[in-house]
């Protein structure tokens, strides 16, 4: 009984619905956190160039995405 | 699509835009038509709602959305999925929180009174809604869009605002068969 539960629950971790909503949640997360710190940052004096060096993205992809804020 | 919109749904659309301003969200999202709805009185969603007992547990429904919301708008489903890859979410936003400020997390601002005379737009998941509003209406075969379409359409589409009225009974099912009686399964929306 022990064994067929346990079956169960690891053929339920390969459940690709499980995993892919993990990425689509992970992506909100990873949003949310973004707009947090570069705001942050923003209030802190930094400029785009600076914010966009730590991000790893260009200073222009910063901007359009924050800049109007 | 609007001018087939009855006037109870207009204005629960109007609420949301409301509520989302005051909020200083940037966008009007499926959680704030789903307060809006919680306001009303004497229409067809709110006799549905109270029909399923919801009238009285307005605040938990309410709390329950706000607490979402500050947990980067994630589901419980969502979460769920994160904590069986090693991420507590609730952990995440609580040390956001500790540095950030309560509601870091939430998407809104805190100058909210700054953003009270811009405009807002939709967000996908609300135009969801009013899409789905639309084909379930025409689907029972409604000359038009009321407040309850709007409601059975927040209970269809998968999210925080179907999760948290699923959690106080207030599904798809129960709706319909409050407002059509049992013929009403019938008429799936597509």
């Amino acid at each position: 009984m022990t064994e067929a539960t346990d079956l169960a629950e690891r053929a339920g971790d390969r459940d690709p619905r499980i995993g892919l909503r993990a990425v689509a949640a992970l992506r909100r997360l990873l949003e949310q956190l973004e707009a947090v710190q570069v705001r942050s940052a923003r209030n802190q004096g930094w400029s785009w160039q600076e914010i966009a060096a730590e991000l790893g993205v260009s200073r222009q992809a910063v901007h359009k995405k924050y800049g109007r804020q | 699509m609007f001018e087939r919109f009855t006037k109870d749904a207009r204005e629960v659309v109007q609420g949301a835009v409301a509520d989302s301003r005051r909020a200083g969200t940037r966008t009007v999202d499926a959680e704030h038509l789903l307060l809006a709805l919680l306001e009303r009185e004497g229409s067809r969603a709110s006799f549905a709602l109270a029909a399923l007992g919801l009238a009285e547990r307005r605040e938990p429904v309410r709390e329950a959305l706000s607490r979402a919301r500050r947990h980067a708008g994630l589901t419980r489903a969502e979460s769920d999925a994160l904590a069986g890859l090693g991420i507590d979410v609730s952990e995440i936003v609580a040390r956001v929180e500790e540095v950030h400020g309560v509601g870091a997390m939430a998407g809104d601002r805190k100058d909210a009174g700054r953003w009270s005379g811009r405009r807002v737009s939709f967000g996908q998941g609300a135009k969801d809604v009013l899409e789905k509003a639309l084909r379930i209406a025409l689907a029972h075969r409604d000359r038009h869009i009321g407040d309850e379409h709007l409601l059975l359409a927040l209970t269809a589409l998968p999210g925080v605002a179907a999760e948290v009225l699923a959690d106080h009974g207030v599904t798809y099912g129960t709706v319909t068969r409050v407002l059509y009686g049992d013929g009403g399964e019938a008429a799936k929306a597509g």
